[in-house]
């Protein structure tokens, strides 16, 4: 952000955040309340450090302004926190590092990966070696339309979350596309990593500490987002909320955030912005291997519903992980696909290159007039969530029919699906554990299994509703499934499957079931063969 | 809390049939600024002349205020409330016609309760596939048409995701004779209006062959369970079957010999064809297309709902009316709330 914008976007921030919170002196006094309960809770678990007692200290002042201040003082130490919680997230920003790092992205990415030695890295940005990220990186759908509508409202670009590094790739893209950063709230420990961290920091990423659980942080955060999207950032928002854990495509959405898109169109309109329109695009990254698949499968299996939502110890907290990702995904030549899904207005209308919102047959409506009442837009919660939460449909919508499906999740849901069948009488759990009879399948029995499933997916394709990587369109089970292989083998602890032979043995189920899940939802296995 | 209009907004009824006309007449005796759009511009000059829907209401006199138009194109963009009451076999024209002239602040509301037929799908989905509206709501209830114009009290729910929509209908039929309770389940309300018109064929088959009123109870609390189970299949919420638009509807339809279902169960029980009983009336009898749909679905979702088999087995199958009695007498009856659904 901007200098100039910043202590703009503050001011908006701080006024809006204090103004909901203080309509009256016990809706003060209550969000106040609410911050000292969540916080102290969340410092019992904090490390000891100089940080963690200034903020003891904040939070000790707080609970006595509580106890014996007026509603004047209530209402200064709400300005306080707010100011703090905004400072938190928003961080020291650097422009002449921010350029640094632009220019530094597209071949850092790979220089990073490839080496962890700084002077490598040097030498490779002043070489200006443009090495084979941007080969690997297959980048596809409304490319040219991303482009035409950033230059006509704000972007709020809304992916599919796998990895923590979707927001890398993104941000290289990004810059391939001829974009500038988009803002992003990034988790606090993304900062901490010596890798992601840099990139994170500089490239319009702003900081999510996913431990604060006050109502006010969460407010300052969504605040923020829609002040920046009013400013004209073009944002990135993952709906999804953290990492999907299973492996599946998401198919919910968290609404809070994704509503900022909307809220601030809404305050264009009423403050007669000469560029007030937002529009929202969905996108999916789809990943042959996925960096951290052994923690979010564990993380997904261990307590389902459950979920650890903080994983601070997964595979992409380890640079020689993320190096040995990327260096044996280049080996493969394997593909990362970007699909650039159809943009939408903040309702989830299509709309086109120009701008226009279209209706569901393709006719021209003026999507201001979702707001009005009177003939003026107006505000009318509990109506906006409904447009949100519809947006949200249209998102996942999205997200399905622009997945990529690709050789590894092809081979493990046909695999998987085999495994079911042959252990009816097993449960999920005991069937991960044991393997059911035997811990090999006959090739020969399985190639049939893999055309049908192929042929399932070909028809999802043909229909629009899934994409087929290159190599699945071709249609040959056996190049498919040796490219799994090869993928299996490569970078995990342990490969999901490998072959023996004239069979194939299943080796790490748990991976097999977090790449089977990509056709989760499809219906092209039996519903039952996930339970 | 939020925001509703200042002003009572305009209503455009679409469907100038038995429940589209009576709507219109009370919100016209409300003083409402209301217009009936109807298909043939004849048919409009007629009620705007004579003040009477000959066709459908034969016998009452319509609001003098009333006017009726045939001009889509006119009328759409000055309504602030749409009021589509059209029969699911023309429902999906109307609406495409109508999106030719919507905007996103308009309200939509629907009083069809049928499905579409090759789709199965309810009346708001094809609403959102045809045009822009999204502030969509259904009005369902025990609303016999016939009632409603001798303006004795009725009630209906008015179902929406979009609370504007719910109170700017209360709003309109403030002070009728028709009451208006408001809720979210937009599924529910539409499934049971839906079926409830395929209940109404076999209680007016029951009547019909005099067998009295432990077999209609039966009939009808059997029948009230196969609409819940399907609703909730569809993701409608289990407490709508037990409201004004599940079992009040119900009730009505099932029991008052002025409803279009019940007379037509009454007549294929007395032996007529289905052919020669809708070539004889003017009205639609959506029970008839709504078995056909239901049916599909229900099998598609892997439930089975006995009534409707054996409705869809008299209507669609050339079974005879004992013999589908005899089968549905011989089913195994096991435990009554073993196949109810949990909330």
């Amino acid at each position: 952000m901007r200098g100039e914008d910043k202590t703009r976007v503050r001011a908006q921030v701080m006024d809006r955040c204090v103004g909901r919170w203080s309509v009256s002196a016990q809706a003060c006094e209550r969000i106040l309340e609410d911050t000292l309960h969540e916080e102290r809770k969340r410092l019992e678990t904090a490390p000891d450090n100089a940080l963690s007692a200034a903020q003891r200290a904040r939070y000790d002042a707080l609970q006595g302004v509580l106890i014996r201040g007026d509603a004047a003082a209530q209402r200064a130490a709400l300005v306080e926190v707010v100011g703090a919680f905004f400072d938190d997230v928003v961080g020291h920003f650097d422009p002449r590092v921010h350029a640094l790092a632009t220019r530094l992205l597209p071949v850092a990415l790979n220089g990073l990966l490839r080496t962890l030695s700084p002077l490598r890295l040097l030498d490779m940005v002043v070489g200006g070696s443009q090495a084979r990220l941007g080969d690997q990186l297959v980048l596809s759908g409304h490319l040219d339309d991303l482009r035409a509508l950033a230059q006509r409202g704000t972007i709020v670009l809304t992916p599919t979350h796998a990895s923590n590094l979707d927001s890398v790739l993104l941000g290289y893209a990004l810059h391939q596309l001829g974009l500038p950063p988009f803002t992003y709230g990034a988790g606090l420990n993304l900062f901490a990593n010596p890798l992601l961290g840099f990139f994170m920091h500089n490239l319009g990423a702003y900081r999510v500490d996913r431990r604060k659980q006050a109502r006010l942080y969460k407010d300052v955060l969504k605040t923020y987002a829609g002040v920046s999207i009013e400013q004209g950032y073009h944002n990135l928002f993952f709906p999804g909320g953290t990492r999907c854990r299973s492996g599946a495509v998401e198919h919910k959405v968290k609404l809070g955030l994704l509503g900022m898109g909307l809220d601030a169109y809404l305050h264009n309109l009423r403050a007669g912005r000469p560029r007030p329109d937002v529009f929202v695009v969905p996108c999916t990254l789809n990943y042959q291997l996925v960096l951290e698949a052994e923690t979010l499968i564990r993380d997904h299996l261990a307590e389902q519903g459950k979920s650890r939502f903080i994983i601070d110890d997964d595979e992409s907290t380890q640079p020689k992980r993320i190096l040995d990702f990327f260096t044996r995904l280049f080996s493969l030549e394997s593909r990362i696909h970007l699909v650039i899904g159809q943009p939408l207005d903040v309702f989830g209308n299509p709309v086109t290159p120009t701008g226009l919102s279209l209706d569901p047959r393709g006719r021209v409506i003026d999507r201001q007039r979702y707001l009005f009442i009177d003939g003026v837009p107006t505000s009318d919660p509990q109506r906006d969530a409904e447009y949100t939460r519809e947006l949200g449909q249209r998102i996942t919508a999205a997200w399905a029919a622009d997945t990529v499906l690709q050789s590894t999740q092809l081979v493990s849901a046909t695999l998987w699906a085999h495994l079911r069948a042959s252990n009816p009488d097993l449960d999920l759990y005991r069937l991960l554990r044991t393997g059911g009879q035997g811990s090999q399948v006959d090739l020969v029995a399985f190639y049939p299994l893999l055309e049908s499933t192929l042929a399932q997916c070909q028809g999802l394709a043909d229909a629009g509703r899934l994409r087929l990587d290159p190599l699945l369109r071709q249609g040959d089970p056996m190049a498919i499934l040796n490219d799994a292989l090869a993928h299996f083998a490569v970078y995990h602890t342990r490969p999901a499957l490998r072959r023996r032979g004239e069979r194939l043995e299943h080796v790490d189920r748990h991976l097999i079931l977090y790449y089977a899940h990509r056709l989760r939802g499809y219906d092209v296995v039996p519903r039952h063969v996930w339970r | 809390m939020n925001a509703t209009s200042s002003t009572v907004p305009s209503v455009l009824v679409l469907g100038g049939g038995a429940f589209g006309t009576a709507l219109a007449h009370i919100l016209a005796t409300q003083q409402r600024p209301v217009r009936l759009w109807v298909r043939r511009p004849e048919v409009a000059e007629a009620i705007n002349r004579e003040h009477c829907n000959a066709t459908y209401l034969p016998g009452h006199a319509l609001a003098p205020t009333l006017r009726a138009t045939a001009d889509l194109a006119e009328a759409v963009p000055q309504a602030q409330v749409l009021l589509l009451a059209i029969p699911s076999r023309h429902f999906r024209a109307t609406a495409r016609a109508v999106g030719d002239h919507l905007q996103g602040h308009q309200l939509v509301v629907h009083v069809t309760k049928g499905l579409e037929q090759e789709s199965w799908l309810r009346m708001s989905q094809v609403l959102a596939e045809e045009c822009c509206a999204r502030k969509i709501g259904v009005l369902s209830g025990p609303n016999l048409a016939d009632e409603l114009m001798r303006g004795q009290p009725a009630g209906a729910l008015i179902a929406s995701n979009y609370d504007e929509v719910s109170l700017a209908m209360q709003q309109l039929f403030a002070g009728s004779s028709l009451r208006l309770y408001r809720g979210r389940d937009l599924i529910g309300t539409e499934v049971a209006g839906a079926f409830k018109n395929i209940v109404a064929l076999a209680a007016g088959a029951v009547d019909a062959l005099g067998l009295g009123a432990n077999a209609k109870a039966l009939l009808l609390t059997r029948g009230l369970s196969e609409m819940a189970r399907l609703g909730v299949a569809l993701g409608g919420d289990v407490m709508t079957f037990g409201g004004l638009a599940g079992i009040g509807d119900l009730m009505a339809t099932c029991t008052s010999p002025l409803s279009r279902n019940y007379q037509v169960g009454q007549r294929l029980a007395r032996g007529e064809s289905l052919a020669a009983i809708s070539a004889a009336m003017p009205h639609v009898a959506e029970g008839v297309w709504a078995t056909r749909a239901v049916h599909a679905q229900a099998r598609a979702l892997g439930l089975d709902l006995s009534i409707v088999s054996a409705i869809h087995a008299f209507l669609y199958e050339g079974w005879s009316l004992p013999d589908v009695l005899q089968r549905l007498s011989s089913r195994p009856s096991g435990e009554e709330l073993a196949t109810m659904p949990t909330h």
